[in-house]
């Protein structure tokens, strides 16, 4: 009986380990794909969400990860072809993930990102194609859960570029902003592993707005 | 107690025995280059590291027993290794295998200039075809501002490289599509009744094609409709010719959409007047559906139809004083109807099979003769493409044709006759396309076709490969048959011609570098089996098919859109040598059709400031034969030659409004296309030629078109 408790209490410890393990790698991870600054060390470390993502079948988040690492590359490529190529490779990663967790607001949200950096490759032949597509995704993103502020803060950059483009008027997408903004600072994931960046970019988007 | 302590030793030894393997080395490609950045890794575990600027790499691990080593990396095969662990330490060097990667592989560009997919490599995009000024968004109209068009301003049509309009074939999704053109009155350019706006993808060949493609001598205009629609949008447009209003519903995984447009050119011809006397300016009512669903992943359901109905009457005067004019009244009843179904069978196989269906009803009253042309076609096609490996893609299919004809006219004493038949043509074909590297590319075909009529067979094979010569050019070749049975005005006289038959060779070279493309290509066409008259040009009983004739050329094409800041430009200059042998020819002569010398330039200039597109497009053509009666030979004069410059403004006014003016021939220049001759002598014994002109020195458009949306950002911009 004792025999057969604490076999089942190693093979728990066990799990938990692994699990941990699970946690600690990707915290490791994520923290130097934030860090990261060049195309070799964004290589680097998606080489990193790969293996993870090869040994954690069922889990989006390495992936969603390595997804956002390649659309990092794309933006620090110069070369059209060069970052459509990552662009792609981002796309793939995010269809995976989105077969795993078809629910996830973050892998909208990063969908719509992915589309948003495919417009400003080309902005006049290709503005028509994704802008839509990436409006839509972030309308998705945030349909799934309204307090994501990443969707908040890319949808209204989206919008405010069109309507200072037009002078129209910005109240809309700057309200979008200034939403993200706070949603920055009071949301917080039940998930450990859930993404955080974007912070800045939405504070220094919202300071726009006031001036 | 003796139980426990056996299990905490057995803990401790089990980390006792956790040893660490060191493994180190380099990653190259097959020529011993260093690779950066490669994944290097123990299968199914976290243990792994990325290659450096120098392709190498060391990690531990702590796993034990059988493995797999793994390096992934970009551009390349994955690398596989077994490996037992724990070993010391372990010094590997690994050489990888190029994969063939869509995005540097050598591709054939030999004949074809291809717009779609967004794709940087593209020559052209998609929008590109809707906003060249002097196109009025009609799809040939822009193709016509391309190296290896011939410009024959009075028909609308796309004559390519010698050939004649009818050689140029269109296909939507893979299937034949009848009539491509709405009717238009004599010497007066058609349009095509496709919008651009519907497809997403446009293949111009000028030449070479696949043996997917059959019954077109010259051309295939290939065009692939949009997927989904990507949103519920509704488009209203209020032009100077007429109106339409468009809606698209998004489906889950699909879409719905409808169109309705009327056109009536009557007030325009009331403020701009026309050389032409109108009885009743051309008017059209045209509707079409589409509906769009994905199935399962990757397995795409499409259909769409389309009804038109369109009429005009119009006087057509006499060249001699004496002659009475005629009054020509047609009616056009147009549909079309296509449905395909693109299915991923599995990793390896893909299907898509489709049908189209085409029903043509023209009636032409001329004075108090009634003519009426009934066409019904139908086509069916099945194609199955298997990636046999990385490196061989095999396509083969076969599709079936049927084509009901019928032709009534007034026969002598008033009573009515017709002219009509039933052609079914099948066709198989198959074609295997190798890589050997980045850098090859081989593709050979065979088409088999059968044709009921003639109750005979013809073979086309066609090949074309592709080689890199550097990271931004290469060079294509390509060699084929092509076969067409004659136009339906020969063959509802004469069923059992053989088909005209011409052969192409093509050389082309490219060179792309950011953002400018240069492209050159030669060619050489042997056209023979081409439909001749006997004596009697009306006596089909002397028709044979011992015509035949050449072309043989050079296209120049030039393109730009980075030395001039938010300018893009192209440059397109053809030359074109033919002489053919048919019909009512005496001889081989160039015909009539055929330019010498054709040149366009196309520019586009944003200007952010105000919000406005502009564009122009200032097209030449060098003098076209004609035919002088009253002289000794044939075709043996020149017309002068043509110019035209063309100009269009859209202005942004918000963001789903937009307002478009065109403007075709800005300088009023009086352009002629060739000579008509009178059919009798007039009083000194001379033909008596008229002048085939445009029928009023300009067009001019204008639109304003408004899209509601929930997103308020869409607008109409890429229709134009």
């Amino acid at each position: 009986m004792k025999t057969a408790l604490l076999s089942l209490m190693m093979l728990l410890w066990i799990q938990l380990a692994q699990a941990n393990k699970y946690e600690k790698v990707m915290l490791e991870a994520i923290e130097s794909l934030y860090q990261a600054d060049s195309i070799s060390q964004y290589q680097e470390v998606i080489n990193k969400f790969d293996r993870i993502a090869a040994r954690e079948a069922d889990k989006w988040e390495p992936l969603y990860y390595a997804g956002f690492g390649y659309v990092m590359m794309a933006n620090k490529s110069q070369q059209a072809s060069i970052k459509d190529q990552y662009l792609d490779l981002a796309m793939r990663k995010v269809n995976k993930a989105l077969d795993l967790a078809p629910g996830e607001s973050e892998l909208m949200a990063l969908e719509g990102f992915i589309h948003m950096i495919r417009v400003t490759v080309d902005p006049a032949v290709r503005g028509q194609q994704y802008a839509p597509l990436s409006m839509q995704a972030f309308g998705k993103a945030i349909a799934h859960n309204p307090d994501n502020p990443r969707a908040l803060y890319l949808m209204g950059q989206m919008e405010y570029g069109t309507a200072q483009f037009f002078g129209a008027d910005t109240s809309e997408a700057c309200g979008k902003l200034k939403s993200a903004v706070e949603k920055f600072s009071t949301y917080i994931s039940d998930n450990p592993l859930a993404p955080t960046w974007g912070k800045k970019g939405a504070e220094s988007s919202a300071e726009r707005c006031g001036k | 107690m003796n139980r426990y302590f056996t299990i905490i030793a057995f803990c401790l030894s089990f980390s006792a025995i956790n040893a660490q393997s060191l493994i180190s080395g380099v990653v190259t490609d097959q020529k011993g280059g260093a690779i950066i950045g490669a994944n290097v890794f123990i299968a199914e575990t976290y243990d792994g590291a990325s290659t450096d600027t120098n392709g190498r790499f060391r990690f531990t691990t702590t796993e034990t027993g059988s493995h797999q080593l793994k390096v992934t990396v970009i551009g390349y095969a994955n690398y596989e290794e077994k490996l037992v662990l724990p070993i010391e330490k372990l010094e590997v060097s690994i050489k990888m295998v190029e994969s063939i990667n869509q995005l540097e592989a050598v591709v054939i560009t030999a004949g074809s200039f291809t717009a779609g997919e967004e794709k940087s490599r593209e020559v052209l995009k998609p929008l590109d075809i809707v906003t060249t000024a002097g196109a009025t968004a009609d799809i040939p109209g822009a193709l016509n501002t391309l190296p290896g068009t011939q410009k024959v301003g009075e028909t609308g049509r796309l004559f390519v490289r010698g050939g004649e309009g009818y050689e140029t074939k269109t296909f939507i999704d893979g299937l034949e599509v009848m009539g491509a053109y709405s009717p238009s009155a004599p010497n007066t350019p058609s349009r095509s009744r496709f919008s651009p706006f519907m497809f997403s993808g446009t293949s111009f060949s000028t030449g070479g094609y696949s043996a997917e493609y059959g019954q077109a001598l010259s051309s295939a205009l290939i065009l692939k409709s949009k997927d989904v629609p990507e949103e519920t949008r509704t488009d209203i447009s209020l032009m100077s010719v007429g109106a339409d209003v468009s809606h698209s519903h998004a489906l889950s995984k699909g879409a719905v959409a409808g169109k309705l447009q009327y056109t009536n050119l009557t007030p325009y011809f009331e403020a701009v007047s026309q050389k032409m006397k109108w009885d009743e300016a051309p008017r059209s009512a045209d509707g079409n559906v589409m509906f769009r669903k994905e199935l399962k992943k990757g397995d795409m359901l499409k259909l769409y139809t389309n009804f038109s109905w369109s009429d005009f009457t119009v006087y057509q005067s006499g060249i001699l004083p004496q002659d009475i004019d005629d009054r020509v009244a047609l009616t056009n009843f147009y549909n079309y109807f296509n449905t395909s179904y693109r299915s991923i069978l599995n990793d390896r196989w893909t299907m898509q099979s489709g049908v189209s269906y085409t029903r043509s009803e023209e009636q032409t009253k001329v004075n108090q003769d009634n003519y009426k042309e009934a066409v019904q076609g139908l086509h069916f096609k099945s194609v199955f493409t298997h990636d046999a490996s990385e490196k061989v893609a095999l396509t083969f299919g076969a599709e079936h044709f049927t084509e009901d004809y019928n032709f009534g006219y007034p026969g002598e004493a008033g009573l009515e006759q017709d002219l009509s038949f039933d052609k079914n043509t099948t066709a198989a074909f198959g074609e295997a396309e190798v890589y050997t590297s980045n850098r090859f590319v081989a593709r050979v075909g065979i088409r088999g076709e059968y044709n009921s009529l003639q109750e005979a067979g013809y073979f086309a094979p066609r090949t074309s490969m592709a080689f890199k010569t550097g990271e931004h050019s290469q060079l294509s070749v390509a060699y084929g048959v092509f076969n067409q049975t004659g136009t339906n005005e020969l063959i509802r006289i004469r069923s059992d011609l053989e088909d005209e038959r011409a052969q192409h060779y093509i050389i082309n070279y490219q060179h792309e570098i950011k953002g400018r493309t240069f492209r050159v290509e030669g060619y050489y066409k042997d056209y023979d089996n081409l439909i001749k008259f006997g004596d009697n040009n009306f006596d089909p009983s002397g028709y044979t098919n011992d015509g035949s004739g050449y072309a043989r050329g050079l296209d120049v094409f030039w393109r730009d859109n980075i030395t001039f800041k938010g300018v893009d430009y192209w440059l397109s200059y053809s030359f074109l040598d033919t002489e053919r042998d048919y019909r009512n020819f005496p001889y081989r002569v160039r015909p009539r059709f055929a330019s010498k010398h054709n040149f366009s330039a196309v520019f586009k200039y944003f200007i952010r400031s105000l919000k406005t597109q502009v564009g122009g497009t200032y097209s030449y053509t060098s003098g076209r034969p004609y035919h002088n009666p009253n002289l000794a030979g044939f075709n043996t004069e020149e017309t002068p030659a043509y110019h035209d410059l063309s100009m269009n403004f859209s202005y942004l006014m918000k963001t789903n409004v937009i307002i478009h003016a065109s403007v075709t021939n800005v300088l009023g220049i009086d352009n002629v296309f060739g000579y008509e001759s009178s059919a009798q002598r007039d009083e000194n014994g001379q033909y008596v030629l008229r002048a085939i002109k445009q029928p009023a020195p300009r067009f001019i458009f204008l639109g304003i078109f408004i899209t509601l949306s929930k997103n308020k950002s869409v607008n109409q911009l890429p229709v134009l």
